[in-house]
């Protein structure tokens, strides 16, 4: 494994500090810079910049609108891979939106659709393509399979990347009752060209724990570096959070946490 | 039922609070509703989070003179309250999300006051009720290249949702100067204007100034007359018809119906 790149999102409300910030590798971007972000260019010149947008979801394909704005802002960025997520959030018709990552269904017809559409996406990029494991918070009886499996046969198929995001794992685990390594052994880590890493906290309305823009405790960590000895080709660990509430003392004490925690 | 078709009733029991109740819902058992539930109340609140600091930003940046941010009151009972009749996206719900956090703002006398402050939080709440409701994701494989005057699509219709608004002070003058550093509130100058808020299919809201010619096309602008009926009856010329429509196209007002 070569020496992983630790990175961080791109809050464009802490402009000021990632564009003096020291050992920040590279920066996410998960919206396209603002016109009137007066901190942009100097974030784009200095920065390996990640385009970590919403694309959108591939369990329809892509129209030619949404494949042109991708292929944009990867030229923008001059990203070395463009990520997208394992969702499912808004109705076929338009109807509802739950404006948050949501997974699909884990059965051969949603495999058959997502493979299908990010092979029809990746041959449009200049790009490699990565995909990000998404949390579920319920199971849904219809589901035929689990989502590591699901994963598994989906990375064998069109031969993208996986974008690890370990709190989801982590988070999972949780909900599961199992232990966070026994339930990311289940994944196709040989696949990982990138990981993800944050906090969580308590949250009221799920009465337990869920990703926040808060620093990765301990554990975390320590998971974070039992994962990353087992990611053989990953490049890159983000430091996930974005957030207007996230400040710049939470985000590059985490960056350096995590960059110690994997030394 | 194809698998998509299933997920779909997923998303809309997370989305619409009074369809996870009912029993065509329920009977199906595809989940723990217990966990179901859990999981609509955080999506509830974040989906309204993120409007409310979108949409309300103004009335966020003089939060220190009035003592009230606007995404307070998501923690308040009062919205608790709401989340039985929740639809995550529709008018009806964005609306009363929005006179909750209107009633929050206003419960905050601002010192000193601000004289543009009421239409400032009509603007911001129509604003937020504008942008809820259907929107495409995709477009269709083939584009739609007609346009106005084609002779195809010749029967203009005003978008529903669509609105007009009158505002006492000409808040699109202060507006951008509220998000700047500032010591003591802008001014905004007290001259009337009429506003026209709209929505793209894609769910980008717009907002313009509405001139004669907009008010009244979007007046009789309903899905039979041809542009030379509007022409004719608003008392404008063709051109300038044509070119209010286009204006009003771009900016979600007006959609076009097949002539047929």
């Amino acid at each position: 494994m070569s020496a992983l790149k630790i990175g961080a999102f791109y809050n464009p409300h802490l402009g000021r500090e990632l564009a003096a910030a020291q050992g920040i590798d590279h920066l996410a971007m998960a919206d396209p810079p603002r016109a009137d972000d007066p901190w942009w260019p100097k974030i784009q010149a200095r920065y390996t910049l990640l385009l970590h947008d919403y694309l959108g979801q591939l369990s329809e394909p892509l129209d030619e609108r949404s494949i042109q704005r991708a292929r944009s802002l990867a030229e923008l960025y001059r990203t070395p891979w463009v990520a997208e997520h394992f969702q499912c959030l808004h109705t076929e018709d338009g109807a509802y939106n739950l404006n948050y990552v949501f997974p699909p269904l884990y059965t051969e017809e949603f495999l058959a659709r997502f493979v299908a559409n990010a092979n029809a996406l990746k041959g449009r990029l200049d790009q490699p393509l990565v995909m990000e494991n998404i949390p579920g918070f319920f199971d849904v009886r219809h589901s035929q399979m689990a989502e590591p499996l699901w994963l598994r046969r989906f990375f064998e198929a069109t031969e993208v990347g996986f974008l690890l995001d370990l709190p989801h794992v982590w988070l999972e685990a949780h909900y599961r009752g199992v232990r966070p390594a026994d339930w990311l052994a289940e994944f196709p880590l040989e696949h990982v060209v990138e990981l993800h890493v944050a906090g969580v906290t308590e949250d009221p309305d799920l009465q337990g724990p869920w990703i926040a823009p808060a620093e990765p405790a301990e554990e975390m960590l320590e998971f974070a570096a039992h994962a990353a000895t087992r990611c053989p080709r990953a490049r890159a660990v983000t430091f996930d959070a974005f957030s207007p509430s996230l400040t710049a003392e939470v985000l590059l004490r985490s960056v350096e946490r995590i960059r110690a925690a994997l030394a | 039922m194809t698998d998509r078709a299933l997920h779909d009733l997923v998303i809309r029991a997370l989305a619409d609070a009074p369809f996870r109740r009912s029993a065509e819902w329920r009977q199906r058992a595809l989940a723990d509703p217990e966990r179901v539930d859990r999981f609509a109340r955080f999506l509830a609140r974040h989906f309204y989070f993120e409007r409310i600091v979108h949409f309300f930003k103004y009335s966020g940046a003089l939060a220190r003179l009035t003592g009230r941010r606007p995404d307070a009151v998501l923690s308040q009972t009062s919205f608790d309250a709401l989340l039985p009749s929740l639809v995550l996206g529709s008018q009806d719900s964005a609306r009363a999300v929005a006179e909750l956090v209107v009633a929050h703002v206003k419960s905050g006398a601002p010192s000193p006051p601000i004289p543009y402050h009421d239409d400032l939080l009509r603007y911001e709440q129509t604003m937020m009720v504008v942008e809820a409701g259907p929107r495409v994701w995709r477009e269709p494989s083939v584009s739609e290249t007609k346009g106005v005057g084609s002779g195809e699509w010749e029967a203009p219709h005003k978008v529903e949702g669509t609105a007009l608004l009158d505002l006492i002070y000409d808040l699109p003058a202060v507006l951008p100067k509220l998000l700047r550093p500032w010591t003591t509130v802008p001014d905004a100058p007290a001259r009337p204007v009429r506003l026209i808020v709209a929505r793209s299919r894609h769910g980008r809201v717009a907002v313009a100034k509405a001139t004669d010619a907009i008010v009244s096309i979007m007046d009789l602008a309903d899905g039979r007359k041809t542009l030379d009926d509007l022409a004719r009856e608003a008392g404008l010329r063709p051109a300038e018809v044509q070119a209010t429509l286009q204006g009003l196209t771009e900016l979600g007002a007006v959609r076009f119906s097949t002539g047929s």
